[in-house]
């Protein structure tokens, strides 16, 4: 390996253990391991979503999308911009409110029972477990390819870290890597966009210019259709980016991590603003990539368009510069994987074994010894899952979370919210068939079921890649249907303005402790 | 207490529910558009050499932007009206 690449790769290591042994002497409770005390500020807690949600697919995958398919690429990233309105309007306030460390505590300010909070638990289990496998996947052919390091051994070192993370610092480690994550993949990004730009004089006209030389679509490059020429397919994946991060659990327990709802408010404000000034510059990345390499080279290199970032920071700063942006690209995959590692124990050891197992009665120390061992364990299994998926194509379970969160957690938490007449049968039910949609539409979809390299060999039953135009509605109606199909008696009206009060303002009636405001 | 604050909550939703209804509708709109009249959204814009279809894309962010700030402002007041009712009826 190149000695620039491996100081930069031991720097990025060794200063993300300094930030952990910090964090690790402040993470002596449980408020702290889990939601680090709500003492982030919002602006903090911005750089830090930012961070939990531009992974390494969006850094990479979205430069080179935009380089191989133009106007289509770019249309990929407002998607994911979008759906933090729909966090911000409906949810993100709520949540904080009703909520201490996990999304079953948000679903069991209202309907308080075990079963509720053991769905809620696994869904969230799941969808980060799922999400953990494909990242730490890519993570080792991406290392494979940029620092010439064994697919294992790049494996073992990012499951390692996120590992160590999460089990030693808790929240408070994993917010300040992102952090760090943020403010070096918005530099790395900002300086390799000026270093594009001067090549072409600071005039965007002549970039465009080139890039239709450089690639086979010429002017075509720069018109819709070059992705998505499935008008259901398209309005599918759009609807499932919208209403997606609205239910990932990663990024929404990041809400507890502020002091109150300006704090939240503030937090998805900075996050906005970081994502789109970051997509705006990959625009720029991806065209610079055509224009600087042309498609045909890029194609030679890497037919997935993955490297396309790395490729062009290598052509137009040499190996220092591509040792910078690797590193950032490791860092970026680390500080999603940590993120999605607290989030998945949050639900293990809050959710199962203290309120399920132990009836809420587990004292501070035995919460704080589950959640670390929770943390090794759910760091181990997926590492090694990782380890053993590196032949088969892992890339549906990214577009599979967000049909699951969108389908499942999303439908349920709204109503919950908002609807006076929702039940807990419903809420059950609802989860249950947007999970169980999500899961058979992709079974049976073409990403499994696929003649030529699918698990199943065989055309498709169903033809969407992205289900989520069927599979949300599925969600909704289950919840809806199995609201008024019960004869469970909902909320009084009383009881729900109470809890509707508290949710949307924080105030807790009655003379009860208000926790939050 | 409980009705005077139950009427601010009922404000702030009559207020953000258009508000994100649009939102919403302009985003989609963008899709919609690009499937449905795919020949105008190629044609360029009122900014020149961009075509509507970027045109319309890139006032994507702005918009997020400002619906971001349009709920801030407007929670921020509920919010602090909200709590005024709280600290008079606390006395």
């Amino acid at each position: 390996m190149n000695p620039t690449y491996f100081l930069f790769l031991i720097y990025i290591i060794v200063c993300t253990l300094i930030i952990t042994y910090w964090a690790a002497k402040r993470s002596k409770t449980t408020n702290r391991f889990y939601i680090a005390a709500g003492t982030l500020t919002g602006f903090q807690n911005g750089m830090a979503i930012a961070g939990d949600f531009i992974s390494a697919a969006s850094f990479l995958g979205i430069v080179g999308m935009v380089a191989i398919r133009g106007y289509d690429g770019f249309l990929y990233s407002i998607g994911f911009l979008v759906s933090y309105l729909v966090v911000l309007f409906l949810i993100a306030e709520p949540i904080h409110r009703l909520g201490k460390y996990s999304l079953g505590d948000v679903i069991c300010s209202r309907f308080p029972s075990e079963s509720m909070r053991l769905l809620m638990a696994f869904c969230t289990f799941m969808i980060s477990i799922l999400y953990i496998i494909p990242q730490l996947v890519a993570a080792g052919f991406l290392l494979r390819l940029l620092l010439d390091i064994n697919y294992y051994i790049s494996v073992i070192v990012i499951g390692g870290l996120m590992t160590i993370f999460v089990v030693v610092g808790g929240m408070i480690a994993t917010s300040w890597v992102q952090i760090v994550k943020t403010v070096l993949l918005m530099s790395g990004t900002f300086l390799l966009t000026l270093i594009v730009l001067s090549h072409f004089n600071w005039d965007v006209a002549e970039l465009i210019g080139e890039v239709k030389t450089g690639t086979p679509l010429e002017d075509k490059f720069f018109l819709p259709g070059n992705l998505f020429d499935h008008p259901l397919e398209f309005l599918s994946l759009q609807l499932a980016l919208v209403l997606g991060t609205a239910g990932l659990p990663h990024i929404l327990i990041r809400l507890f991590t502020v002091s109150n709802a300006f704090e939240v408010r503030r937090s998805l404000i900075s996050s906005t603003w970081i994502i789109g000034i970051f997509y705006v510059m990959t625009l720029v990345l991806g065209l610079g990539t055509v224009a600087f390499l042309g498609y045909e080279s890029l194609m030679l290199l890497d037919p997935t368009g993955n490297l396309a970032a790395p490729l062009l920071a290598k052509a137009v700063g040499g190996d220092f510069l591509l040792a910078f942006v690797s590193a950032i690209a490791f860092t970026t995959i680390v500080a999603v994987v940590a993120g999605l590692v607290i989030s998945a124990t949050t639900a293990f050891s809050h959710d199962f074994f203290h309120h399920i197992l132990k009836k809420g009665k587990s004292t501070e120390k035995e919460q704080l010894r589950a959640a670390r061992w929770s943390a090794l364990g759910i760091g181990f299994i997926s590492t090694l899952f990782a380890l053993r998926l590196e032949t088969i194509n892992v890339t549906f379970l990214v577009s599979m979370t967000f049909i699951v969160a969108a389908s499942s957690i999303f439908p349920v938490l709204l109503l919950t919210i908002y609807w006076k007449r929702f039940t807990q049968v419903g809420a059950i039910m609802g989860m249950f068939s947007g999970l169980a949609a999500s899961l058979l539409f992709v079974i049976l979809g073409p990403y499994i079921m696929n003649p030529s390299d699918g698990w199943i060999r065989g055309e498709a039953i169903f033809s969407l890649y992205n289900p989520g135009i069927i599979t949300i509605p599925i969600g909704f109606l289950g919840a809806y249907l199995g609201t008024i199909l019960s004869r469970e008696q909902s909320q009084s009206i009383v009881d729900f303005n109470k809890f509707y009060i508290q949710s949307q303002s924080g105030i807790v009636s009655r003379g009860e402790k208000k926790w939050k405001t | 207490m409980e009705e005077r604050i139950l009427h601010l909550i009922r404000k702030k939703k009559q207020l953000m529910a258009p508000a994100l209804a649009a939102a919403l509708l302009f985003y989609f709109l963008l899709p919609l558009s690009l499937i449905f009249i795919p020949d105008v959204m190629i044609r360029p814009s009122i900014i020149y050499s961009i075509s509507w279809a970027w045109f319309y894309a890139f006032l994507q962010i702005p918009m997020t932007w400002f619906f971001c700030w349009l709920y801030h402002t407007t929670a921020k007041k509920i919010e602090r009206q909200i709590e005024a009712i709280h600290k008079e009826e606390s006395l």
